[in-house]
């Protein structure tokens, strides 16, 4: 659980905050505000209820202080927005409508410090006196202004109080920054004395941080990374040896912990427009408000219903009330019922352990069969010997240039994996690792051709050939990969080469992304607004280094030529195989239709209908033919459907349907299965073709086996539209 | 492809949105296999009697059976969807169920179809029982013609497994000329190219007799087609021969077979095929396929209990409104984000946008490291395989290979970018040279290619928990440690998945099928994960009691001398337990192996976990007493007859107390 906290914002809204200064598109306040909303809206985001915050403007045209100060003589123009709470979307919302650059002049930014101390003095503030909470003030300043200055040993006596200490940050539009070299022009005197006035009332009274808007903003493109406080997954004992049994074994208490874990991107969650606006009264649990299109969203619930396979029953299936369920498992179609006393009859019985089977040289492990992500582990906290027996563990395993396998139950009853244990020593700590490994059953025995020589047939080896490169090829590939070394590509600190695109450098794509135009929607509700493009962080890796490319260019040219790839053009594939000489061969090369006598029409065979059809379309390129053998294929298709007993032969009609879709397609003829299908619909919900044959046609639906539109062929009269409305019905 | 068990009344609309790459939809690829065996004289021959135990003795019909047998039980773990048959040809008796007998000399032994528990046994039981085995492997006198058995696969294939995807013969034999005259084999040929256009593949298994090689191009190179129908471009490895083992080869039939058609159990076929990017203008195409994957059982499902019958229940989810209960078609469905207690809404084009804006699947090469930048603890999950594919680059097969082979010799690999397909998270990845790699009779164990390893983003690291200040190892102490790592080392030196089966999927499996057989129930279960607990003891007892006694020694200077206090080198109450142990244990102390912690006692959880007074000591003197759970305090609190109640401050009081009266 993350510490509590509380933050309020306290911003200027003067007159000179609505203005656009030093190039800038932007008005100050909008500038200011884009790192403003970008910290609620992470807030926000988190769900927290324990993370609060307020808002206090300055220098407004009002004033208005919520009752925060009973006595608001000397707070002229200054305003809370909202007070310490949970922010939600809508308060988001509203404040958007509230937060604009007023005409005021005057407003004292150390009253409006004065007012925020107040507020989260009084929402963190128990019976018994200062909760634990990270209490935080931001500050926005342009530094224009009168500043009272009279209490200000009060206020910073108040920040820096131990109990309930405050966190301040002011952020300064265009204050000068000398650790990044930034000086105004032609500063107005009264703000750089304001600016002096702010520096020690922020760094040297409150020990706070006095900085600039632009580096604030800066900031905000390098994703925040969250911290997951880190939960053990296994507790028990590493062991060598069984100490049941054997006198010498080794044991060691240990304790698991993840070391990485995929951070995922939030999940949307479905929702349906709401219906029922007219009535708004019914059983809706927690009713959504209204959101950002001004449409009402309501949760989607799942239900479900279960059938059985019923000879007699019409459609073949009966619903069944889910009391009469009980748990099984599937044995290939066998249902294995067991009963609820007898779930565990299945498991493997298993202690937790952590069960060293024995150990490998490290250079002889192949990398490619780690299947997991990864865990540390630590000795047992606080225990000594634990500490020493797995440090001596670990640094043997180092020192030997070795790893461990070992057996891995993490708790009672759970199946057991093999794991892989490799010492990991770093300057401030050392660990195991652990990696998962696989069993006899998740290998996939593929075979796969050889890549460096070529066998014949017949068995002999071929060492040149077009597959294999030759020596040109080998010599630049060569090249070109030690020209595009990495490891020493990028500068540190101190001017020392280093390793480009560490891991701690490459932030997750898809997960900032998202959350990027979640804040960005939250704040921006017209759905007329354009996405705005992921921040150049986040695509920094998509690519090889321009630099880099720049350095090798010679190498990748010399690699192109010796390689000679050539892009296959887009037409020529998958097309062309209607023509008979085309067509593919056994392995021998055998002419089949030669020995057929070339055919010039083959007849459409009910007992083999799909190769006989194919054989039928290779056969002539005439265009009668073709049509002719479409329609005997389709009036095969529907007797099979007008004899299929029950569904017994949709599948079988649906495959027929299928080929002839592909076939006809490939061979840009759309018209001739479009012709078929919108027959068969007909007949089909006619009933002509031997009684109730919807279940066909929705069997075509859900295939999605419908017209051929313009998107599959650009032959087709048919558009998706019309393609889409075929469906209905 | 349509799957007509599924409930395609709504109309499904293409999935576009998907997150992760998923591997489900690799495996909704439905595999039907019709073993198609051979039962012939020469093929039912027995090989002589011999008293070498690795001897062959199965006939080739049998060990082909076999196979089969294996192969379904397998599947059914592995593949439970897909479909399994047996055909017997040139046997005397002609059925194919039911009494048809359109099919001359061809006996269908289970037909095609999701295997039930029945064809495990029936199969078992034919291989169990010699006279059943007698009565129906019995070659008729005019062997079947081949043609008849491929028309015959055609029908089973095109009747019981129509939508399939991937639908393979597997042929065993070892007669390599089926035919007398060229009629015969022309009319073969032809149905052989019917098979094709259906889209079946033929997997040829030849067996090879002592006395007569087999030979391809004779016959059977005229009907096997070098590309399979429903995966055109990858590649295909004919399969070597297997031979009838001679007296001693030590690799029998029955091994060879399994060997190469447990190559072939799951269709293979490509997770993505994709362009590879080795530098701007520089593309390539390859393939991905997925070699390893956590082999998992079957998930539980429901049964009807209401019948005569125990029937699994198919299920079907329809969405309602929540607020009205109004039955939802799946086009209505609008994606939100939750947010601030509401929701943040993106119309579909903006959806698409936001995962598109990385641009299109690719793989794409930044740059190269040696291959040591790869630390393991930077592993994520399960590697990928890639291999060459020439159907959109032509020459992509020798540029990948001289890249393999260069990042082989150079121990580099290459750094990535890879979107494995549309709307699929970007990634970095690490490509890993894979060497090809032969088991001692030749056979290939791992493909050459390389392998994609997907890598962490700064946000998938996670840090390790405070451990604070630690006890450090000596190198006296190291040492000896090392001994022993360098004495138990695997067999080769290497890790091995084939040595170690699933023990939790097995003993899931093998109960499974008792219950659907209705047999015994084993009880005890065969894990070759266990530690061979004897072979550890005799190779290393000497040296893990040398390791003990130099651990004590250690240990106790390390506390003594880091303990100014003087309260460290109090034994605490388990330690105490621990030197308990040798006492019952019958053996002179001095030769105590070492127990780093004590052997696990009778005691619940958590207790074993809870600390120690003296830990507690340690950790109130470093000031890290309030950093411990109030569930640990209480666990600790409780055993020694001290109150749990109040407020975590009250607890860390009474603690405090306790061991200012224990510790003095």
């Amino acid at each position: 659980m993350a510490q509590k906290e509380a933050t309020v914002y306290v911003l200027d809204l003067g007159r000179s905050m609505g203005e656009k200064r030093h190039g800038r598109d932007k008005t100050n306040l909008e500038w200011a505000m884009q790192y403003v909303w970008d910290k609620i809206t992470t807030t926000v985001a988190t769900g927290r209820k324990t993370a609060l915050m307020g808002v206090v403007g300055y220098r407004t045209d009002e004033t208005d202080l919520l009752g925060v100060i009973e006595d608001d003589e000397g707070y002229d123009n200054i305003c809370v927005f909202s007070e310490v709470k949970q922010f939600l979307l809508q308060d988001v919302r509203d404040l958007q409508q509230r937060l604009k650059p007023c005409k005021s002049e005057s407003g004292d930014l150390f009253s409006a410090i004065a007012v925020a101390i107040q507020m989260i003095k009084s929402a963190t503030e128990g019976k018994t006196g200062p909760l634990k909470f990270e209490r935080r003030i931001i500050v926005i300043s342009d530094g224009y202004g009168q500043f009272d200055t009279d209490d200000l040993d009060q206020f910073a006596a108040q920040i820096t109080h131990e109990k309930s200490k405050i966190d301040i940050t002011v952020l300064g539009v265009d204050f000068d920054d000398p650790e990044n070299g930034y000086k105004e022009e032609d500063k107005d005197s009264a703000k750089a004395e304001n600016e002096e006035m702010i520096r020690k009332f922020v760094e040297d009274d409150c020990g706070g941080i006095f900085g600039t808007l632009a580096e604030a903003v800066e900031q905000l493109e390098i994703p925040r990374l969250k911290e997951t406080r880190a939960v053990p997954s296994f507790k028990g004992l590493l062991t060598l040896g069984d100490p049941e049994k054997y006198d010498s074994t080794m044991t060691i208490d240990v304790e698991r912990y993840p070391c990485t874990m995929i951070a995922k991107p939030p999940t949307a969650s479905s929702f349906v427009m709401r219906t029922d606006l007219a009535s708004q009264a019914g059983p809706s649990i927690e009713p959504m408000d209204v959101d950002s299109t001004g449409e009402q969203l309501s949760a989607v619930r799942n239900q479900r219903v279960y059938q059985v396979d019923d000879p007699d029953a019409t459609g073949h299936k009966i619903n069944v009330e889910p009391d009469d369920l009980e748990r099984g498992y599937e044995y290939g179609r066998t249902a294995v019922h067991i009963s609820e006393s007898d779930a565990n009859i299945v498991k493997l019985e298993t202690t937790p352990g952590l069960d060293i089977i024995g150990f490998l040289p490290a250079e002889k492990f192949e990398r490619y069969l780690a299947m997991s992500r990864t865990n540390f582990v630590l000795p047992q906290k606080a225990n000594r010997q634990a500490q020493l027996a797995l440090s001596s563990f670990i640094h043997a395993l180092y020192e030997a240039d070795c790893y461990a396998v070992a057996r891995l139950v993490v708790k009672e009853l759970k199946a057991p994996v093999i794991v892989l244990l490799v010492p990991r020593i770093e300057l401030d700590f050392e660990a195991l690792i652990d990696v998962e490994l696989p069993f006899e059953e998740d290998m996939r025995r593929y075979k796969f051709p050889t890549l460096d020589k070529k066998l014949t047939v017949s068995g002999k080896v071929i060492t040149q050939h077009r597959d294999l490169p030759n020596a040109d090829l080998m010599e630049a590939m060569s090249s070109y990969v030690d020209s595009m070394d990495l490891s020493t590509f990028e500068v540190d600190e101190d001017g020392a080469p280093t390793e480009y695109m560490k891991f701690e450098d490459t932030f997750s794509p898809l997960l900032h992304r998202i959350n990027q135009v979640i804040r960005w929607r939250a704040t921006n509700n017209d759905l007329a607004s354009k996405l705005p493009d992921p921040p150049r962080i986040l695509t920094k890796y998509s690519a090889p280094p321009p630099d880099l490319l720049a350095k090798t260019e010679d190498e990748l040219t010399a690699l192109k030529s010796a390689a000679d790839v050539k892009k296959v053009p887009p037409k020529q594939k998958g097309r062309g195989k209607r023509r008979r000489e085309d067509r593919e061969k056994p392995l021998s090369g055998l002419d089949i239709d030669e020995l057929l006598g070339n055919p010039k029409r083959v007849k459409i065979d009910p007992q083999k209908l799909v190769p006989s059809f194919k054989q039928a379309l290779s056969a002539s390129d005439d265009l009668e033919v073709l049509q002719e053998a479409v329609n005997d294929m389709g009036g095969c298709i529907k007797e099979l459907i007008t004899g299929s007993v029950g569904e017994s032969a949709y599948g079988r009609a649906l495959e027929a349907i299928r080929v002839m879709r592909d076939e006809v397609t490939e061979l840009e003829e759309p018209d001739m299965y479009n012709g078929f299908i919108r027959d068969l619909k007909q007949d089909l919900l006619d009933g002509k073709l031997g009684g109730d044959r919807r279940e066909m046609w929705w069997s075509i639906r859900g295939s999605r086996y419908g017209l051929i539109d313009r998107k599959r062929s650009f032959a087709s009269a048919v558009t998706e539209e019309e393609a889409a409305e075929f469906y209905k019905g | 492809m349509a799957d007509p068990s599924r409930d395609n009344r709504s109309g499904e609309e293409e999935d576009d949105d998907e997150e992760e790459i998923d591997d489900s939809s690799y495996k909704t690829i439905k595999d039907a296999v019709l073993f198609a065996i051979d039962v012939s004289h020469t093929m039912l021959e027995r090989p002589p009697a011999s008293t070498d135990k690795k001897a062959d003795r199965d006939s080739a019909t049998t060990a082909a059976l076999k196979c089969a047998y294996q192969l379904m039980q397998q599947r059914i773990i592995s593949n439970p969807k897909d479909m399994m048959g047996i055909l017997l040809f040139g046997t005397e008796k002609t059925d194919l169920g039911d009494g048809d007998t359109t099919f001359q000399s061809c006996y269908l032994l289970s037909d095609l179809d999701v295997p039930a528990a029945q064809d495990v046994k029936r199969l078992r039981d034919l291989l169990e029982n010699e006279d059943e085995a007698a009565e129906i492997l019995k070659p008729a006198d005019t062997p079947a013609s081949i043609a008849t058995v491929l028309f015959c696969a055609n029908q089973i294939f095109t009747t019981k497994a129509p939508n399939f995807s991937s639908r393979r013969l597997f042929l065993v034999t070892d007669n390599d000329y089926p035919a007398k005259t060229k009629q015969d084999k022309d009319t073969a040929v032809t149905r052989a190219r019917d098979l094709y256009d259906l889209g079946c593949t033929i997997d040829l298994f030849p067996i090879s007799r002592p006395d007569h090689g087999f030979d391809r191009s004779r016959f059977y190179d005229d009907l096997v087609y070098p590309s399979s129908p429903s995966d055109p471009d990858a590649p295909v490895m004919p399969s070597t021969t297997s031979k009838v083992a001679k007296t001693g080869d030590g690799i029998t039939l029955l091994k060879q077979l399994l060997s190469s058609i447990n190559s072939k159990a799951t269709p293979r076929r490509a997770l993505f095929s994709l362009p590879l990017e080795l530098g701007p203008g520089l593309r390539i195409g390859v393939k991905g396929f997925i070699l390893i994957k956590r082999q998992e059982h079957v998930k539980s499902c429901y049964v009807w209990v209401g019948g005569e019958k125990v029937q699994i229940v198919t299920g079907s989810t329809t969405h309602m409104a929540d607020d009205t209960a109004r039955v939802v078609e799946k086009g209505e469905l609008r994606k939100a984000y939750k947010f601030g207690g509401d929701t943040v809404q993106f119309t579909p084009e903006e959806f698409l946008q936001i995962r598109q804006c990385f641009g299109d699947p690719v793989i794409r090469i930044i740059g190269f490291k040696p291959l040591d930048m790869l630390p393991l603890w930077a592993n994520m999950n399960k590697a990928t395989f890639i291999y060459p594919s020439e159907a959109d680059y032509i020459g992509s097969t020798r540029v990948f290979s001289a890249l393999q082979q260069k990042l082989l010799k150079s121990r580099k690999m290459g750094l990535a970018w890879f979107i494995a397909r549309r709307n699929a998270a970007p990634v970095i990845i690490a490509i890993l040279p894979g060497e090809e790699r032969f088991d001692d009779a030749g056979e290939q164990t791992m493909p050459p290619g390389l392998w994609l390893i997907p890598l962490p983003f700064a946000d998938d690291i996670r840090k390790p928990p405070e451990m604070g200040e630690t006890l450090k190892t000596t190198d006296d102490l190291t040492d000896k440690m090392r001994i022993i790592v360098e004495q138990l080392q695997l067999p080769g030196g290497k890790y091995d998945p084939s040595r170690y089966p699933n023990p939790d999927l097995q003993w899931f499996y093998r109960i499974l099928q008792a219950m659907a057989l209705e047999e015994e129930v084993p009880d005890t279960p065969d894990d070759k994960t266990i530690p061979k607990y004897r072979q550890i003891d005799k190779r290393c007892a000497g040296y893990l009691a040398e390791y003990g006694e130099c651990f004590e020694e250690t240990f106790s200077t390390m506390v003594l001398h880091g303990a100014a206090k003087g309260k460290l080198s109090h034994l605490s109450s388990r330690s105490k337990s621990a030197s308990a142990v040798p006492a019952t244990g019958k053996r002179p102390a001095s030769a105590r192996p070492k127990h780093v912690k004590v052997k696990r006692e009778a005691t619940s959880d958590k207790e074993r976990y809870a600390m120690t007074d003296q830990q507690m000591a340690e950790m109130n003197d470093r000031g890290q007493i309030s950093k411990l759970k109030v569930q640990d305090l209480k666990e600790w609190l409780f055993p020694r007859g001290l109150s749990t109640a109040g407020k975590k401050a009250d607890l860390i009081d009474r603690v405090q107390q306790y061991l200012e009266r224990k510790m003095g």
